[in-house]
Order: structure tokens, then C-alpha cells, then sequence
């Protein structure tokens, strides 16, 4: 006899508690908020046409001056940084959390009313990486604002002016490598000037042995 | 008693029929989406180009180089035994052998870090680890290793350290000229010299 028939009605009654439990647990499995929407070749293709991705200083006139409304810039740095400056008219989301509820809901609102935005940290590369990662989760809204915030901050009063430089951009060769890596300096010679001198033993004259005497 | 096994295949037959209701989800080999961001925010990733060089010269046998640049510019120059996998080519199997071997670190670089930055997040995604990312990429290497810059008189002991580290790096990697002149033979003459007479004087 099995050790189930001897009390049938406790072990159904186990059994459709550990039913319901399964249950309960596949009806509150959400999907995650977000999943990738670009696959990998997709992306490696998104990198290859920098007009789409990238934001320029000079952009930035317009939309200080209202003229261009439909762009939403985003301080990616801490609250300090955001608190002792920052561009004008900027919100601050710090980097960490991008991806909490309530901010991921604003980003899908700029996406439905066809809103650039623009990340921006410190430097590019810090304000890179969130950029890629809102790419490839499907946010095909978002651009990254080249030389950050440092850049602006000097260039402030002549954003203008900035489209002829191009110190910001990344990406181009500011050496000639293989120029510049061939020993040619002649800074750093060894041996500079050091003819060699033929050796001459000199030997002091002695006197005469035992000129002298006791 | 055969009523319980009547129940248990009824509820058995119940779970099957809602499992065609579960969201699907796909399971791959990458990493989720809400780790990459975590991931990516990292700093742990950068290596300066001090650290690599100083890993070229020790010749670390761990060490991979890849330069993610074309390979048109890639063949004009690059780091002293790197290897050449462009940033479009990662996912085939050419690029593929290289990420994700046990016991070796592989160190991305481009021009400025922005690219090599990009492919290590991509090689995230697909769930490879031990890369790296040399920050600044090549032209910080050139400004740092091959024209270093002296190091003003008030600065820290430290910086003038990394000076002579960074000039002596750039011997290696530049080979340094050796000057060595006229070398001749010359004779090397003695003169013997003239013994006074023995015992000239003496008690």
C-alpha cells in the first residue's frame, strides 16, 4: 500500500496548495521593463553612420535661444555636479538611474512626441556609454553631445564659433603615429659627442730609489 | 483510489494549457539588458597607457592587443604585436577567437577610447569578459609614452617617476639612436720608465 492512500484527502489538499503557489508565481511574472530591440549586427551597423549619433556644440545655440524646441537636454552627472552648474534648461537624470521606472517612462513620452534627447556628462566617453546602451534597447530618439560639459564650459559665450574647431571630436588621428614613433629625436641620444680619446697611462715620476739613505 | 490519479492528470493537463500563456522570453547567451547599463556605468573596465606599456615591455604573456581601427589604418601603424579586429567584424568568426579565452586579457584601442569603448560594451552584451579599454586610445598613447612631457619643478615626486618611466618606455618602443662615433684603434703606448741605478744611495 502507498503511503498516499493512507490519508488521500491531506496529501490533495498539499498538492493543490503547491498547484495554486505554481500558479500565482506564473501570473506575476511581468516581462522586464525593457529588452534589447537592436541585435548586435544591428548596432555595429548604428556605429558606422556618426551623423544620426552625434550632437555638436554649436547645435546647442538653438537650442538656447528656444529657437529648436524639440530637443530635451539630460545631465547625466551626480546631483552635486548638477547643483554647481550645468547647461541651461537641462534635467538632471544621474547616470545610475537611467533605467528606474519613473524615468524610463519619461524617455518613452520624448519618444512618442518625437523629442531629441540629449545625454551629456563631464567628457563624451561617460555620456557614451549610456548613449549606446538607450540605442540598443530601442530608444532610437537619443544622442550623445560631443566634448560634454567640460567643452561647454569653456566655450560658453562663443558656442557659434565652435564649428570650425574640431579639437572635440574623437574618433581621428591627431598624430601621424607612424611619423612620430621613428627615433628621429635626437633629444634622446645616448652618447652625445663622446669621441673616444685614446688612453694614456701616465705615470708619476718617481724619484730616484733611495736617493736619500738613513 | 484511482480518483486522485483522475485529479492529478487534470491538474497536470491544466498547468500544460497555461504555459501556452506565459510571456515569451527569449534565452540567449547575452547578458540582460538591465545588467549591461549596471555594467557599462563601471570605471573598472579603463587601463592607462602607462599600464600597458609597462605590460609590452614585461612581455606578459596575457596580454592581447586589439586595434579595433580598419585595417587600412591599422597596417600603416599600430602597438607592437596587436592584432587587427575591425569593430565591424567582431561578431564573425575571425573576430570571435580572439574574446572570451580563459587566461588572457584583452586590451581594445582606437583612436581616442570612443570606439574601443563601444566594442567592449558590445562584447558585453554577448557575455565575453576579461576585455579592456585603454583609455585615450592611440593618440594619448602618443602624447604620453613617445613625447612625454617633463614634468614641472613643483610637481610630485610621483609624476617625475612616471617621467623617467614613460622616457625610458619610449626607448623601447622607438628603439634609441646610438651614437658611436669614429671608433679606432689607438695604441696604447707605455712608456717604460728609466730605473735609477740600484742602490744608488744606501746605508
Amino acid at each position: 500500500m502507498n503511503v498516499h492512500e493512507l490519508n488521500p484527502k491531506k496529501t490533495l489538499g498539499v498538492l493543490i496548495v503547491l498547484v495554486i503557489v505554481v500558479i500565482i508565481g506564473f501570473l506575476t511574472m511581468k516581462p522586464s521593463r525593457y529588452d534589447y530591440k537592436l541585435n548586435v549586427n544591428q548596432s555595429i551597423q548604428l556605429l558606422k553612420d556618426t551623423s544620426e549619433i552625434n550632437f555638436y556644440p554649436y547645435e546647442l545655440v538653438d537650442v538656447l535661444n528656444h529657437k529648436n524646441k524639440n530637443v530635451v537636454l539630460i545631465d547625466l552627472r551626480n546631483k552635486y555636479a548638477f547643483g554647481r552648474g550645468h547647461i541651461p534648461g537641462a534635467l538632471s537624470i544621474p547616470s545610475f538611474d537611467l533605467t528606474h521606472k519613473k524615468n524610463l517612462r519619461l524617455l518613452k513620452d520624448y519618444k512618442k512626441n518625437g523629442l531629441t534627447v540629449v545625454l551629456y556628462s563631464n567628457n563624451q566617453l561617460s555620456a557614451d556609454g549610456p548613449w549606446f546602451f538607450f540605442r540598443q534597447i530601442g530608444f532610437n530618439n537619443v544622442r550623445v553631445l560631443l566634448g560634454g560639459y567640460n567643452y561647454f564650459l569653456k566655450h560658453k559665450n562663443n558656442l557659434a564659433a565652435t564649428r570650425s574647431d574640431n579639437s572635440y571630436i574623437k574618433g581621428i588621428e591627431r598624430f601621424n603615429y607612424a611619423k612620430v614613433s621613428k627615433s628621429s629625436d635626437k633629444s634622446f641620444e645616448l652618447n652625445q659627442n663622446n669621441k673616444p680619446k685614446p688612453v694614456i697611462f701616465k705615470r708619476r715620476k718617481r724619484e730616484a730609489v733611495a736617493a736619500g739613505g738613513c | 483510489m484511482n480518483r486522485n490519479y483522475y485529479i492529478l492528470t487534470a491538474i497536470m493537463l491544466i498547468l500544460a494549457i497555461g504555459t501556452v500563456f506565459i510571456h515569451e522570453r527569449k534565452y540567449t547567451s547575452e547578458l540582460p539588458a538591465s545588467e549591461l547599463l549596471w555594467d557599462i556605468l563601471q570605471p573598472s573596465r579603463f587601463v592607462t597607457t602607462d599600464q600597458v606599456a609597462k605590460r609590452i615591455i614585461e612581455k606578459d604573456p596575457s596580454l592581447l592587443l586589439i586595434d579595433v581601427r580598419p585595417a587600412s589604418e591599422y597596417n600603416k601603424f599600430s602597438l607592437p604585436n596587436a592584432v587587427n579586429v575591425p569593430f565591424d567584424s567582431i561578431e564573425t568568426a575571425t573576430g570571435q577567437q580572439y574574446f572570451g579565452n580563459p587566461g588572457t586579457k584583452v586590451v581594445l584601442f582606437g583612436d581616442d577610447g570612443i570606439l574601443a569603448n563601444r566594442v567592449w560594451i558590445l562584447l558585453r552584451r554577448l557575455d565575453l569578459k576579461n576585455n579592456y579599454v585603454m583609455r585615450g586610445g592611440l593618440n594619448e598613447w602618443i602624447e604620453t609614452i613617445i613625447q612625454p612631457k617633463r614634468p614641472k619643478q613643483t610637481d610630485p615626486e610621483i609624476s617625475f617617476e612616471q617621467y623617467n618611466f614613460r622616457r625610458a618606455a619610449r626607448l623601447y618602443f622607438t628603439g634609441a639612436k646610438v651614437v658611436t662615433g669614429n671608433m679606432k684603434k689607438e695604441k696604447v703606448v707605455f712608456k717604460k720608465r728609466k730605473r735609477a741605478a740600484v742602490a744608488a744611495g744606501g746605508c
